[in-house]
Parts: C-alpha cells; sequence; structure tokens
C-alpha cells in the first residue's frame, strides 16, 4: 500500500495525531509485552525445572540485543522511512511471539525472546518511531514524542496484568499466542492504515501547515529553516559537540535507571523494607512518570529543551540522594516521588533535541547510537553496583556514584548551546515560500524522506 | 542474572516476578473479580484501542 497516491485531506484534526495514536498502540503492544516476561519466570522454572538466573540469561541477551539493533534500524528508518521498518519489526516480533508457545527450553527461549523479539523489538523503539513523529511534527514534536513514550508506560500497567489473568485462566503458551495475535491482528493493521512515513506521503505537510495562496495567484507553503548543524551524513554530526554531550547524559542515565532496577529490591531488603512496600512505591513511581513524561514533553516545546533535560537529570541526582541521606522507610516514598517526576522524561526530550540540532535526516541512527549507550550504561552498572554492594555490604557507595554521575549528566545537558545549535532558535535564512508540491523543503521536519 | 527481572521498568525491562505477584494478588483482593473476567476487560481495554483509532481513520478518508 503506497500512500502517495492517496488524496490529501486538510480538515479536522492534524493527521499526525493519529500516527501519534497508531504508535502509541504499537509502542504499547511491544514495551507491555516485553515487560511481561517476568510474570512467566516462576511458571518456567517450574515447566522446565531451570533456575531463575537460567531464564535471566534469556532477558540479559535480550537487554544488548534490544540495545545494539537500535542504531541498525534507526539507520534503516532514515534510509527506508519508518513506516516498513515499523511494519517488519512488529511483524517479526509478533511471529516470534506466537513461537515462543512452542518453546520447551531455555535455549528456545533465549533464541526467540533474546535475540529474535528483542532486536525486532528495536524497530519499534524511539529510534523508530521518534523519527517518524519528528517528521510529522515541528512545532509540539515534544508533546507528540512524550505522549508516544507514555505509550509505553501504559502497556506495562495494562499488557502485565492482561498477561497475568491470560496465565492463570488459559496457561502460558495462550498468552503468548495471544500477544502475538494481538499485534499480527491488530498491530499490523492499524500501522499499515495508519502511519506514513512522512507528511508528503499524504500531500500533506509538517504540522498540517495549509499552503496559502500568494498575491500573484501561486498557491504555496512556508519553507521550514534548516539548522546551524544539520547534517547530510550520520557521522558528520560526530564531530560536533551536542551529540557526545546528548550520549553523555543518556549513558548516565542507563546507568541509573538499569542500575535501580535491577538494584531496587535488594536495596529495599537491606533497609528492612517488605517486597509489597517496595512494590506500591513502584506504582506510585509508575503513576508519576507516565504524567511527568506528558509535563515535560509539553513545557519543552516552550521552554529550551535543554534545561529541562538538565534539571531532570538533576532531580534524579537528587532521588539517588534521598536514598543515602533519608531513612529506608521515608526513601522509598521520596525515591518514588521525585524519581518518579523523572523517571521517562529523557526520552522524549533527549530525541527532540537531536532532531533540533540535527536535523531528521538522520535521526534514526543518531538516536539509535544514543540508545545504544544507554543500554550498555545500563549493563555496566548491574555488574557495577552489584560488586559495589559485595564490596560494602552497602549501596551508599554505589547510590553516591549514581548521585554524581547524574549530577555530570546535569551539567553537560546544561552546556549545551541550544540557542547557538538549533534550529528553534537559530534558523539559517532560507526563502519564505515554495511552490506547493516541490520536496517540503529542507527544514527540520521535512528533511531527509526516504 | 536474576536481578536483571526487577521492577522499575524504563524502557522495557521485564517486570520483577516476585513484585508481580504480590501487585496481582492485591489487585485480586481489592477488585475482586476472577481472573476470567479480567481477562475479558483488559482485552476488550486492548482491542478497542486500535479499533476506536482505525474507525477514525477510516471515516477520515470516507
Amino acid at each position: 500500500m503506497n500512500g502517495s497516491s492517496e488524496k490529501p485531506t486538510k480538515q479536522g484534526v492534524y493527521y499526525g495525531w493519529y500516527i501519534v495514536a497508531a504508535l502509541f498502540f504499537a509502542s504499547f503492544l511491544a514495551i507491555g509485552s516485553r515487560q511481561g516476561f517476568g510474570v512467566f519466570v516462576k511458571t518456567w522454572e517450574e515447566d522446565w525445572g531451570v533456575s531463575t538466573a537460567a531464564i535471566s540469561l534469556a532477558a540479559a541477551i535480550g537487554w544488548l540485543a534490544n540495545g545494539f539493533s537500535q542504531p541498525l534500524v534507526g539507520y534503516l528508518t532514515d534510509r527506508y522511512g519508518g513506516r516498513p521498518v515499523l511494519i517488519v519489526s512488529l511483524a517479526v516480533m509478533a511471529s516470534a511471539t506466537i513461537g515462543v508457545a512452542a518453546v520447551s527450553n531455555v535455549f528456545g527461549l533465549i533464541v526467540l525472546y533474546g535475540f529474535v523479539i528483542s532486536f525486532a523489538s528495536g524497530g519499534i523503539s524511539p529510534a523508530t518511531t521518534g523519527v517518524v513523529i519528528a517528521r510529522w511534527f515541528d512545532r509540539k514534536r515534544g508533546t507528540a514524542m512524550s505522549i508516544l513514550i507514555a505509550g509505553g508506560s501504559v502497556g506495562g500497567l495494562i499488557v502485565v496484568p492482561f498477561l497475568s489473568y491470560v496465565l492463570v485462566e488459559y496457561g502460558w503458551r495462550t498468552a503468548w499466542v495471544i500477544v502475538g495475535a494481538l499485534a499480527l491482528g491488530l498491530g499490523i493493521p492499524l500501522l499499515l492504515l495508519v502511519v506514513r512515513s512522512k507528511p508528503g506521503d499524504m500531500g500533506l505537510h509538517i504540522d498540517g501547515e495549509e499552503p496559502v495562496e500568494s498575491e500573484n495567484g501561486d498557491v504555496k507553503v512556508a519553507v521550514k529553516p534548516v539548522g546551524p548543524k544539520f547534517v547530510e551524513q550520520w557521522k558528520d554530526a560526530l564531530g560536533s559537540k551536542p551529540i557526545w554531550q546528548l550520549s553523555f547524559a543518556y549513558f548516565v542515565c542507563g546507568i541509573t535507571t538499569a542500575s535501580i532496577s535491577v538494584h531496587f529490591v535488594r536495596w529495599a531488603i537491606s533497609e528492612d523494607i517488605t517486597t509489597g512496600t517496595a512494590a506500591l512505591a513502584f506504582g506510585v513511581l509508575s503513576a508519576i512518570n507516565a504524567g511527568g513524561v506528558l509535563v515535560v514533553g509539553m513545557l519543552s516545546d516552550r521552554w529550551q529543551r535543554k534545561n529541562l533535560l538538565g534539571a531532570v537529570y538533576l532531580v534524579r541526582g537528587l532521588a539517588f540522594i534521598s536514598l543515602i541521606v533519608v531513612p529506608g522507610p521515608q526513601a522509598i516514598w521520596a525515591f518514588a516521588v521525585i524519581g518518579g517526576m523523572s523517571w521517562l522524561a529523557t526520552v522524549p526530550l533527549t530525541a527532540s533535541l537531536t532532531a533540533d540540532v540535527y536535523g531528521v535526516r538522520n535521526l534514526g541512527t543518531l538516536f539509535g547510537l544514543a540508545n545504544m549507550s544507554h543500554q550498555l550504561g545500563g549493563a555496566g552498572a548491574v555488574m557495577l553496583f552489584g560488586w559495589a554492594f559485595t564490596r560494602w555490604g552497602s549501596y551508599d557507595v554505589p547510590f553516591a556514584i549514581g548521585a554524581l554521575t547524574l549530577l555530570a549528566a546535569g551539567i553537560v545537558s546544561l552546556s549545551i548551546r541550544e540557542k547557538r545549535d538549533s534550529v528553534r532558535y537559530s534558523p539559517v535564512p532560507a526563502d519564505d515560500v515554495v511552490p506547493t508540491g516541490a520536496a517540503v523543503g529542507a527544514g527540520s521536519g521535512s528533511q531527509g524522506g526516504s | 542474572m536474576a536481578r536483571l527481572l526487577l521492577p522499575l521498568a524504563h524502557h522495557s525491562e521485564p517486570i520483577d516476578p516476585d513484585l508481580w505477584e504480590w501487585l496481582s494478588d492485591k489487585i485480586d483482593h481489592v477488585l475482586g473479580i476472577d481472573a476470567g473476567a479480567m481477562v475479558l476487560l483488559l482485552g476488550a481495554v486492548i482491542v478497542l484501542f486500535p479499533v476506536a483509532v482505525m474507525v477514525l481513520v477510516w471515516r477520515r478518508r470516507a
């Protein structure tokens, strides 16, 4: 199905918001089903007679496979557009998900979940979905990105319980078949019907801008300006500072989120906090982060994104400090509230800022590289925090390291010269208008169609 | 390695099985709805959203 033959639709809600809704659901399914993996661990242990560690190997491999897949799928998105990458990725992920139902040992789980599903789910990550959004939105890019990212969070809140109840009622094999069938039967048709890689594929313009009639009767549309650091090749960006500043900060994001993800319960136990309290705190954190990411996304369309990004890292640093200085039972709630505000907010800010500085032509590859640094930082931190706890019998030192790295990430983010480097503040002069039907321009949102 | 399956999902890390067991017990206790009804309820939420989006897009293009 080729969207280029379709008639432009100009009335009503901007079509980009339907794209956001479709990608929200794709993220909802992809992230929700990956988070649901944990629901099945005990069942597999009993069915297959294996240890948690053996099953965890599939999850660990999956974590790294997902990280390494992102620059590749990002590159493919830059090259061929987001639509085909999303559809193929979801189809592969859905097929492999159904395949898990036939698995009878850990080896099969490692192959299908660790490698195939996790790699394919990289194609439904912000490295692809974020690129599509960046091509459809300019003025409300932060808002649209944050809604998209919230989709993954909501997916965890709905798909995980759904899988759990299917497991109880019909068994684990049925649960995996149902999730795969949902992706094939609903996700793929939704993407096919709704998603287009860029507005030009539907004869539309970024942000839904309408053509205007000039004095001499020509119908024209305003050209989006280019930014001072827009690049033709992704490698060109590596010679400038912002990509390293953003990637370093995102690396720290990976360090601090993964380490908490993995060591939170062990820390709670070491502080004589019950698993139940830890679970409740998790619920509070989840609710706050879904709201927090939306608020930050909307604010980022009005304020400098780097200031918000810096603030988010510094706030998360405060949450880490609270784990050291506040007594355990209070610390867990302080962390849930303070940390919740900053937990997901880095994703739309980093993706949007990367697009603002370098344009969208190579956004998939560049943000994919940042995502990979995030995952590698997380993998390293998990091991380092574990070693530190074994060495000192306390998390004070690793949490202090976490707070220091967050302070550094905050300072580095604040040092990004957004007003100099971003197209939002330093647009390179371009002709005001071009005839309708020409390339939509070289602007931030229209650059680099496939 | 076991601790890779833990609670605070950031991007797409699996949820911790112990925490999930506790949470699902609490949900059952509070809602008092059996598993079959919850499957239908949550399944309806999951199915209705994409169907609604597709219907809106179809109507827009019609």
